[in-house]
């Protein structure tokens, strides 16, 4: 029998007027689910005059309120630990987890029971199916077994799937790059900056990633994985092929991921998500192509109902037509561009990192770097971007450095980086999300507005 | 057997439905299955659930159960 390259062939291949439908039954459904059991969304429900009954069809999800994580963690704040969010007894779950801890005052804390957990392992087998990860495959997960959900459910979906897991939690760069060697794993899991710091580990061990066994990486946690620059020289490091995948611990797993034919964009999962965007000031829908935010709803994990939740992420939505794997599932085209938060405005140019990054990338001698702001004479604010460049390939340090600085300052209207090469070792490294801007200004813009101390 | 789209299920399709169904009833019926029978039974039907709802038959969920 010939395989299928879906893990779900009718679903993913369905025409949109049955993706449609499909969306809207489901969402009728998680309504009448959340007024029965969740008597705090189901008040917010009522006061926007919302009812199960009254949803008939998709443009009925306008009327839903959204949900942001401030109100969240406010729950939370007032009914420790979860909130009034929980549809079903805690006595039923068997994960918690909690967020990363990179936005809000306080991690967001979720459970999860049997059925919501193998749902969550089966979100991500759409992504490793859909990008060629078969039985036979041995996967590395580079992920440190904790709290945080990460790749939990990836780790789940590879069982399911059939591959040999190789779970390389608690261990050293090194050790990793030792057992993926020698253990030949085809597969390795994890984010795009921590590929990168493995690649650049088994340089200075003498391994030689790129005639490796690796065949695919998934990358996740991090926009990264769908720069171009990073993406292609994580592929060029690797010898292997690169995939982007983007989940939230809200909803427990990934609701988007790139397909084997690498489109340049995540398939979003339409099937088991409705995702809009929306004008992140106005909060109304932006067309296709344009740049807004991420709204989901969420019809997998019943144990907290997620309605309408703003997401913060920036995404550009395209049609399904724009990749050839024949999914009809819409796009995120360029995967998560950034955060609504990530912009800087240094002296009336927005900066942001991501954009920062795909330059940055550009030069593969720069191993590590970060973004620093901070005020000069106590009235100007000002960029850097800190580098360091090994000395190794016959790597030219002042060619690149110019040359860095001009291609930032050309891409950012004319606005002056400072760029500075730092010790090797220096810059903190990342296993989960990177954190590589550091904004310590203390007045912003050159209007000498003072900024608000923490 | 058609699913909430219409489509008639195959075979192969309705007998994993009657499985999962098969399944459910045993864990709400029967209180006196042995620790071993009721959790590897729940990590079935937790299992079979992903193929129900892949299929659109709307399952719901099953914390009464305990999945």
């Amino acid at each position: 029998m010939k395989e299928s390259p879906y893990w779900n062939p009718r679903h993913e291949t369905m025409p949109r007027d049955q993706i449609e439908a499909l969306q809207a039954r489901k969402l009728k459904n998680l309504v009448a689910w959340t007024e029965a059991r969740v008597p705090w969304q189901a008040k917010r429900l009522k006061a926007a005059g919302v009812t199960a009954e009254a949803i008939k069809s998709l443009k009925d999800l306008q009327r839903i309120p959204m949900m942001t994580r401030d109100e969240w963690m406010q729950a939370q704040l007032e009914e420790p630990p979860y909130g009034p969010l929980l549809a079903a007894p805690q006595e039923v779950a068997i994960r918690y987890h909690l967020t990363s801890g990179t936005t809000g005052r306080i991690p967001l804390q979720v459970l999860d029971s049997m059925k919501d957990w193998e749902w969550i392992a089966e979100m991500w087998c759409y992504g490793f199916w859909g990008f060629g990860v078969r039985p036979p495959d041995i996967v590395f997960f580079a992920f440190s077994y904790g709290t945080f959900v990460g790749f939990w459910g990836a780790h789940y979906a590879c069982e399911k799937i059939g591959c040999l897991v190789l779970p390389g939690g608690n261990m050293t760069t090194e050790a990793r790059v030792k057992q993926i060697m020698t253990m030949k794993a085809t597969v390795v899991c994890s984010t795009p900056t921590y590929a990168l710091r493995m690649a650049q580990e088994a340089k200075s061990m003498g391994v030689d990633l790129a005639s490796g066994p690796v065949k695919r990486l998934i990358l996740s946690g991090e926009p990264a994985g769908s720069i171009p620059a990073t993406k292609h020289l994580i592929e060029e490091e690797w010898g292997a092929k690169a995939a982007d995948t983007a989940g939230m611990t809200e909803v427990g797993t990934i609701m988007i991921f790139e397909c084997e034919k690498q489109p340049g964009g995540t398939h979003i999962i339409e099937d088991h998500y409705i995702e809009e965007v929306v004008d992140p000031e106005t909060g109304r829908p932006v067309g296709y192509g344009e740049l807004g935010e991420r709204l989901i709803t969420s019809f997998g994990r019943g144990f907290i109902p997620v309605l309408r939740y703003r997401t913060r992420d920036l995404v550009v939505r395209v049609p399904a037509s724009g990749c050839t794997c024949g999914r009809t599932f819409d796009l995120y085209e360029g995967g998560i561009r950034g955060r609504v938060d990530d912009m800087k405005l240094v002296r009336g140019t927005n900066v942001y990192p991501r954009a920062v990054e795909s330059i940055v990338r550009e030069f593969k001698e720069i191993d590590e770097f970060r973004i620093h702001l901070y005020t000069a004479e106590g009235r100007q604010d000002e960029i850097e971007v800190l580098v360091e460049i090994p000395e190794r390939d016959g790597a030219n340090a002042e060619r690149i450095l110019v040359q860095l600085a001009k291609s930032l300052s050309q891409a950012h209207e004319g606005l002056r980086f400072g760029v500075k090469k730092v010790e090797n070792g220096s810059l903190p490294r990342f296993e989960l999300k990177a954190k590589r801007l550091q904004d310590d200004r203390t007045v912003i813009g050159t209007a000498g507005e003072r900024r608000a101390t923490a | 057997m058609k699913n909430a789209m219409g489509v008639e299920l195959s075979d192969g399709e309705r007998t994993l439905v009657e499985c999962y169904q098969g399944l459910v009833r045993v864990l709400k019926s029967d209180p006196d299955l042995a620790p071993f029978e009721r959790r590897n039974a729940l990590k079935a039907v937790a299992a079979l659930w992903q193929v129900v709802n892949g299929l659109d038959l709307d399952p719901g969920n099953l914390y009464e159960i305990g999945a």
